[in-house]
């Protein structure tokens, strides 16, 4: 498989807070990678850092940004532009951060590959109408010709999605696409993600709090917690057998229908995630662990459990016999 | 007794709404002819899409919004004409966003008191202690009663809102996306609490969410609203095993589980939304029904209610 996007000890401080410390992403070509966790934990953060979006008062160091092979960690901005919203995309949980109320459907989606190709209009019209099609709305000649706000919620995500394939990028960074969706729409815009990546052999770093979303559209995993990633594998093998306890805990949260019988607890984890300063030491989530020990206040290992399955955690893989369903 | 806890008649609530600064107002039905009972002890849930009346209704039940038409029953009594503090030693909410249902200025300890407070006739001896009582309830701490509602986290400050929900053990809570704001881990602790509550006080529960997982693990009946009416109403169990209402079905194959593999479902709906200011002819359901027969766009289907529950579809119930 080809990396698309490959980063190495990603760490990114804000203010007085270490948002981001020394994760690592890759996202292969024609993949979907998601990363996975609660709020704060550094999900956005990471992905605002690949774009080159990070907001003011961010420091950001990594030993390693490479998007489809070259370097872009030193990138200037002029030369960042240059890429996102051509060769990579992102895609927001609010569609209004990223549309303009003032300009109709069709003036913003052939403005994207007016200013990155130079695309003659009436062929940008054809492009904006043929992707809005694609993405399963049924009257775009309508619809190019509205306002951001004549739309549902449902249809401007899916305008979001195909003004970020105007240029087909190949990747796509896709933020809590469907969090603020009814489930009905989620439902159908997360088949859309899944049949344009085949389509389109798009590589997609999506992120998300939500496993069941994890669950039924990732290739590959990624699990964050305190702005780290705790453990990633391929989807299968870590649904089937989670090491991290913060993992493990997680997935006995989720009520799911039919499994546990009503008036008996769900599974849960016990206080709230920390806020982590910069100079912290030792495992973020030893507050809430049931398994914290002495050595999780030290430098915590990288383990690899299986092909692709890496762990952060002082625990040996296969810690307390089978894991946890 | 056995009057059930909450009774809804013939529920209706319009609202006139704008559209542009120059267009006529329109009238939007936001709950249409509503009837069930949630007898007492039991938990109701509500599920459908945004927009389709569900803070609507549990406006109504609370008695924080007029009904067009129709009645509420609250253990029995017609909620119109109550008294609000009689009002509100029985029924309580639990609201969604825990930050914007608290005042900022108060101490966690006095919002609690509040309803207490409000009675007129207890004293501070006694609230006191009902506070005390009440924080310990759900889990929190005295020390915690004396901070600000910004210095706690979201869970704790939705066990806050629970709190004062139950200061005046009420008998009936109306939880209207109480977990909706909250990480899966919170959730769950805060889905635990609330079960644990109706377990230990007998109390019933109006459950509104919109993650039916969440709606099969609490509810013991569940109410399918679609554009201010209630197209399905049955026992939980078997409301997942069989849904009979097309739109349930649809609900049911969009929720995804955590088992790899599935992928995503095709739900087939379409892109077209409802719009409670254009309720379609017919079926209201029809323009999104994968199901749809050709009278659905022009008869309105009748009310079936058998032994399962109860379901408004042409293909239940009456021989086509
Ligand atoms: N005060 C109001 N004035 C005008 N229209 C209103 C008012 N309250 C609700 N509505 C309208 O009534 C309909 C039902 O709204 P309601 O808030 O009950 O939906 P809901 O099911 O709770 O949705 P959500 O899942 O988004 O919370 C909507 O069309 C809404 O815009
Ligand atoms: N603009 C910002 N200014 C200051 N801190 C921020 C900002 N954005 C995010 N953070 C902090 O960075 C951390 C990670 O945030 P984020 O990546 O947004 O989390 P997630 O997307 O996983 O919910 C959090 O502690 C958050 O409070
Ligand atoms: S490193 Fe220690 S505290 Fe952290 S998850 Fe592993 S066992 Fe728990
Ligand atoms: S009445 Fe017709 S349109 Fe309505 S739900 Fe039933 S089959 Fe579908
Ligand atoms: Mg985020
Ligand atoms: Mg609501």
């Amino acid at each position: 498989m080809t990396a698309l996007l490959e980063v190495r000890d990603l760490r990114v401080t804000i203010g007085s807070t270490a948002a981001v410390r020394g994760t690592a992403i890759t996202v292969n070509k024609g993949e979907t990678h998601c990363l996975v966790g609660e709020s704060g934990c550094g999900k956005s953060i990471s992905a605002l850092s690949v774009m080159g979006l990070l907001p003011r008062g961010s420091k950001r160091e990594t030993t390693m940004l490479r998007f489809a092979g070259e370097e872009i960690g030193k990138y200037s901005e002029r030369q960042m532009e240059r890429l996102r919203g051509d060769r990579m995309a992102m895609i927001f949980q609010e569609p209004m951060t990223s549309l303009n109320p003032a300009y109709t459907v069709g003036s913003q989606m052939t403005e994207v590959l007016r200013r990155h190709r130079g695309t003659p209009r009436a062929q940008a019209v054809d492009r904006a109408a043929e992707l809005l099609a694609r993405v399963g709305i049924t009257a775009p000649g309508l619809r190019l010709g509205q306002f951001p706000h004549q739309l549902s919620g449902g249809l401007r995500q899916r305008v979001m999605i195909a003004m970020a394939l105007m240029c087909d990028p190949e990747l796509l960074i896709a933020d809590e696409p469907t969090t603020a969706l009814d489930v009905t729409v989620q439902a159908q815009i997360l088949r859309l993600l899944a049949g344009l990546q085949k389509d389109f052999g798009l590589g997609i770093l999506l992120i998300t709090h939500d496993l069941g979303v994890v669950a039924r559209i990732a290739d590959r995993v990624s699990v964050m917690y305190a702005g780290e990633v705790v453990e990633s594998a391929p989807t299968a093998s870590l649904f089937a057998a989670p090491e991290h306890p913060y993992t493990r805990g997680l997935l006995t949260c989720v009520p799911v229908p039919g499994k546990v019988k009503r008036d008996e607890p769900l599974g849960s984890i016990p206080g709230v995630v920390p806020r982590i300063t910069p100079g912290f030491a030792g495992c973020g989530f030893r507050d809430r662990c049931s398994e914290a020990h002495a050595a999780c206040s030290g430098t915590i290992p990288r383990q690899t459990v299986s092909d692709g399955h890496e762990l952060l955690c002082t625990l040996a893989p296969g810690w307390g016999g089978k894991a946890a369903a | 007794m056995s009057a059930p806890a909450i009774e809804v008649r013939g529920l209706r609530r319009e609202f006139r709404v704008r559209q542009g600064m120059f267009a006529p107002p329109k009238q939007v039905i936001a709950v249409d002819d509503v009837s069930f009972a949630v007898p007492a002890g039991s938990v109701l849930g509500v599920v459908g899409e945004s927009g389709c009346g569900k803070s609507t209704l549990a406006r109504l039940i609370l008695g924080l919004l007029e009904p067009t038409a129709g009645d509420v029953l609250v253990d029995g009594q017609r909620l119109g004409g109550m008294d609000r503090r009689a009002r509100a030693r029985l029924i309580q909410p639990v609201f969604q966003d825990p930050f914007a249902s608290l005042n900022p200025k108060r101490r966690i300890g006095d919002i609690v008191a509040m309803p207490l407070i409000a009675q007129g006739n207890i004293g501070r001896a006694e609230i006191g202690r009902r506070v005390a009582e009440a924080l310990d309830r759900v889990g929190l701490s005295r020390d915690q009663g004396l901070r600000f509602p910004a210095q706690l986290s979201g869970g704790q400050r939705q066990r806050v809102a629970i709190a004062r929900a139950l200061v005046l053990r009420p008998r009936i809570v109306v939880c209207d996306e109480p977990t909706s704001a909250l990480d899966v881990s919170v959730q769950a602790q805060i889905l635990n609490l609330l079960a644990e509550l109706r377990r230990d006080l007998g109390l019933t529960y109006l459950f509104i969410s919109h993650n039916l997982a969440v709606v099969e693990h609490i509810a013991s009946e569940v109410a399918v609203m679609y554009l201010g009416r209630i197209v399905e109403r049955t026992e939980s169990e078997a409301l997942f095993a069989a849904p009979r209402h097309p739109y349930t079905r649809a609900l049911l194959a969009s929720v995804l589980t955590p088992e790899p593999g599935l992928g995503v479902p095709d739900v087939g709906l379409g892109d077209i939304m409802p719009d409670p200011a254009n309720i379609p002819t017919g079926c209201r359901f029809h323009p999104r029904c994968p199901a749809a027969l050709t009278r659905c766009s022009s008869e309105v289907p009748r009310t079936t209610q058998d032994g399962v529950g109860l379901v408004e579809c042409h293909l239940v119930g009456q021989a086509a």
